[in-house]
């Protein structure tokens, strides 16, 4: 930015009193170059054509238009993956949000003194939210063999990291006044957490759990994808085999029960600030 | 301040601590320092004898050392030199169980209440007995039917009794701080720590709470140490004031001898340049 | 009359009915949840499997790390950015006048609840369902994946953009009215500065997201790192594997980094 300043310096205005006043540079012009790069070189590079989209577009549409009226009779079938979906993400949500929270503790600097052992496990939760839970999703079945556990697995180490990272920024902000009150009449590290700490950030941790619980229904439904169980697999089979209809009806039933949960979880979480 | 029960007559196991020990030595303070890792000085040649029942005021200015002095005691602050006698026992030595063991005699009173605000006043008045329940009791927050007795008592004794299931956070400053006070009272000190207790209070609920520390000292025999920047009220409550400055005792003695001159050696001449701004 | 002790102590409120149902309607939950678990008999040469990626994060290959050609981690990781990249612009293009329409502040309830069903519908199609179908309207490769993450990124670009909508002062608005400006003055005046960080901030958050969501389309064969990762995978070529995990964490890191620092300045101006 200095650089810049340096090439564009700055104008100055001076005012009928004499006094002058500076202003740098918008760095709006820069903001536009750099971006219209990046756009030019992401549309080489990804063949984006707007040629093709014209021509092609509306077989998106055909596809869309054939899922609907969606093969009701085909429900039956439909019943034990989305069962499994939603157990699957209830689980793994569950376990996550629960191992989250020792390693959260020790992440957090107001907590734990040691200023080493909270950027590791910091560190810990960065490295484990960069992995896509898909790919997290096709590891697991590869170890723990096709099926939901594997998926279950890769939704606990989703919501893992993604609540860790919450609770430990909440546990940072927390006031730390009540901690040092229990410290002082006695009490042990764990026990000042769990009873000056934990009240405050309950409630946001909860609703966080919650909200990644959401999430992590539809997450669920794309991990049958690569076999790990769930509305995805037979989701995928009716793709490859065209029947749009059935496609249509496995998709009607998954945004019903999103939107029953979301409900769900949208009144609880109202209730718990 | 209302209708509590007389101390004494409601809780004969309290009153008999007014009794015991009084006269003996339950502080004591030999050549302490306290130097912070940047070089700040925080105390210097600290020599203080503290005898149990004692009501003492401590004064000084910000930054003077009043703070490090009283967490001393309990050593939330580490000194670095000397020898810091608790009930003979030398407390920079102590540490994890028996420091708690330590911490469970003495009690302590924030400026800001530091109490949980999202729960009720039982529960929080009940964390005092935390330190002595087993594991299991203390991760659940189930406490038994003495415990909570107790509790109830400790508030009846501050006289916020009828308080006891609202949420903390709905209470008056004055009512927090009382409610620090039962939590105190629960654990059964021996010592009180007041770190600037009525600093956030207005001068009449802050006269109810030194009228507070006062009961409690004279009817339980309880040691009252409080850190105090507003002179009035410490020379009014307390029998004998510590002065510091710059971390050292400038005055330690009876509160009627305290008269202007003391107070320039302790607050410096800035209180006269504050006086003359002010005529 | 004055309230002792005892009486108080019977006054205390029974939250424990409460608070053991909702422990055992959880409880009963994950118990019935678990009845889904299934798993494969080959789980035996699980950890055989994961000592092999482990190992192989600690030996990737070089020269498909380093490598420069188009079967290159460096290529691939460039082009999962690219399509995250326009994903994102392109969903933008998408969510902000359909924000604009499901915003209750601006619209009449009615069409902001369609919209926002419309969204809701839009986010529940799973990621791949849109990457199949688009793989039908483009063929294979990057530009099918770059349209499926605008329509993946729709959804939460819609619904941070509708907060920001509806959190505008309007306050603002009206000083300018009583300036005397006309309408396309008051939003470029008016709303736009209000909008524009936040707005830009949701950008660089959701790029940073399709990121790591980009890596998905290669599964399904639009492009990005997700195809030579499954087939590595495939072959038991854990060097491979490994490889391709480490760059795509080092990327992710580095551009979590990067759009961290920049949104926080967005934030502070």
């Amino acid at each position: 930015m200095q650089l810049y300043d340096r090439l564009f310096p700055p104008k100055t205005y001076t005012l009928s009193n004499g006094k002058s006043v500076s202003e740098k540079r918008s760095r709006a012009p820069l903001v536009w170059l750099v971006m219209i790069c990046f756009t030019a070189i992401s549309v080489r590079i990804t063949g984006f054509n707007f040629g093709v989209l014209f021509r092609r577009g509306s077989f998106f549409f055909v596809m869309l238009g054939d899922m609907f009226p969606p093969d009701f009779a085909y429900m039956e079938n439909v019943w034990k993956p989305l069962w499994d979906t939603i157990k699957m993400s209830l689980l793994g949500s569950a376990f996550g949000a629960l191992i989250c929270i020792p390693f959260a503790i020790l992440s957090s600097t107001n907590l734990v003194r040691n200023r080493l052992v909270t950027t590791i496990f910091k560190f810990l939760f960065s490295l484990v939210r960069t992995l896509p839970t898909l790919v997290a999703a096709l590891i697991a079945t590869y170890i723990f063999g096709l099926g939901t556990l594997a998926g279950t697995v890769a939704i606990t180490v989703f919501t893992f990291a993604y609540c860790g990272k919450i609770l430990y920024e909440n546990l940072e902000q927390a006031d730390m006044g009540p901690y040092e009150a229990l410290e002082a009449l006695g009490c042990r590290g764990i026990t000042c957490i769990n009873h000056a700490i934990f009240p405050q950030v309950l409630p946001t941790y909860l609703s966080t759990v919650l909200f990644c619980f959401e999430g992590n229904v539809r997450y669920a439904s794309i991990l049958g994808y690569v076999g790990a169980g769930g509305l995805g697999i037979i989701l995928n089979e009716k793709i490859g085999w065209r029947e749009y209809g059935k496609v249509g009806m496995i998709l009607l039933a998954l945004f019903a029960a999103v939107v029953a949960i979301e409900s769900l979880s949208q009144y609880l979480r109202s209730k718990l600030t | 301040m209302g209708n509590h029960a007389p101390l004494r007559k409601v809780i004969p196991s309290l009153s008999a601590k007014a009794d015991t020990n009084s006269g003996a030595i339950m502080i004591e303070f030999r050549h302490v320092g306290k130097v912070y890792p940047n070089g700040t000085i925080g105390l210097k040649e600290v020599n203080l004898k503290i005898k149990d029942g004692e009501f003492i005021a401590i004064i000084g200015r910000s930054g003077a050392g009043k703070s490090t002095l009283i967490r001393a005691i309990n050593k939330m602050h580490a000194v670095t030199s000397g020898e810091l006698l608790v009930d003979d026992v030398d407390v920079s030595k102590l540490e994890g169980k028996s420091l708690r063991r330590l911490r469970r005699k003495i009690g302590m009173i924030f400026q800001s209440f530091n109490l949980v605000t999202r729960t009720t006043v039982i529960k929080n008045v009940l964390t005092g007995f935390v330190p002595d329940l087993p594991w299991w009791r203390s991760l659940l927050g189930v406490y038994p039917q003495s415990c909570k007795v107790k509790a109830l008592e400790a508030l009846d004794k501050v006289g916020i009794l009828d308080k006891a299931y609202i949420r903390v956070d709905q209470l008056s400053g004055g009512q927090q701080q009382r409610v620090a006070l039962a939590r105190t009272l629960a654990q059964n000190p021996k010592v009180i720590l007041a770190d600037e207790p009525v600093a956030a209070l207005d001068p009449v609920t802050a006269k109810q709470v030194m009228d507070d520390f006062k009961r409690i000292n004279e009817e339980m025999g309880i040691t009252v140490l409080i850190n105090i920047h507003h002179v009035e009220l410490a020379l009014e409550y307390a029998h004998r004031v510590i002065g510091i400055r710059s971390g050292v005792i400038i005055y330690d003695g009876p509160s009627e001898k305290v008269d202007q001159k003391v107070l320039d050696s302790i607050y410096g001449p800035a209180q006269k340049e504050a006086d003359h701004a002010a005529v | 009359m004055q309230l002792t002790v005892a009486e108080q102590l019977s006054h205390e409120p029974k939250y424990w009915r409460r608070e053991l149902a909702t422990i055992l309607v959880v409880l009963a939950l994950l118990v019935w949840s678990s009845s889904a678990v299934e798993m494969q008999q080959n789980a035996g040469n699980g950890f055989s499997v994961a000592g092999g990626i482990f190992r192989g994060i600690f030996h990737p290959t070089a020269s498909l790390l380093f490598g420069t050609g188009k079967n290159g981690v460096a290529y691939l990781l460039l082009e999962t950015m690219c399509i995250a990249f326009l994903g994102t612009l392109v969903g933008a293009v998408f969510a902000i006048p359909i924000s604009f329409l499901s915003a209750f502040n601006i619209v009449p309830k009615w069409i902001g609840i369609i919209g926002r069903v419309f969204i809701m519908a839009v986010r529940t199609i799973p990621a791949f369902v849109y990457g199949l179908m688009f793989i039908m309207v483009t063929g294979p490769g990057p530009f099918a994946g770059l349209l499926t993450m605008s329509l993946c990124s729709v959804g939460m670009l819609s619904k941070m953009f509708i907060e920001a909508i509806e959190d505008l002062d309007k306050g603002i608005l009206e000083s300018l009215d009583a300036q005397g400006c006309t309408f396309f003055q008051k939003i470029k005046y008016g709303i736009f500065p209000q909008l524009l960080p936040s707005f830009a901030s949701t950008l660089i958050y959701r790029f940073d997201m399709n990121l790591r969501d980009a890596t998905v389309l290669g599964l399904v064969g639009a492009g990005g790192i997700g195809a030579p990762l499954i087939f590595a995978m495939a072959s038991y070529r854990w060097n491979d594997v490994g490889a391709i995990l480490v760059g795509l964490i080092i990327l992710v890191l580095v551009v979590e980094w990067i759009s961290g620092k920049l949104r926080s300045k967005l934030m502070r101006g």
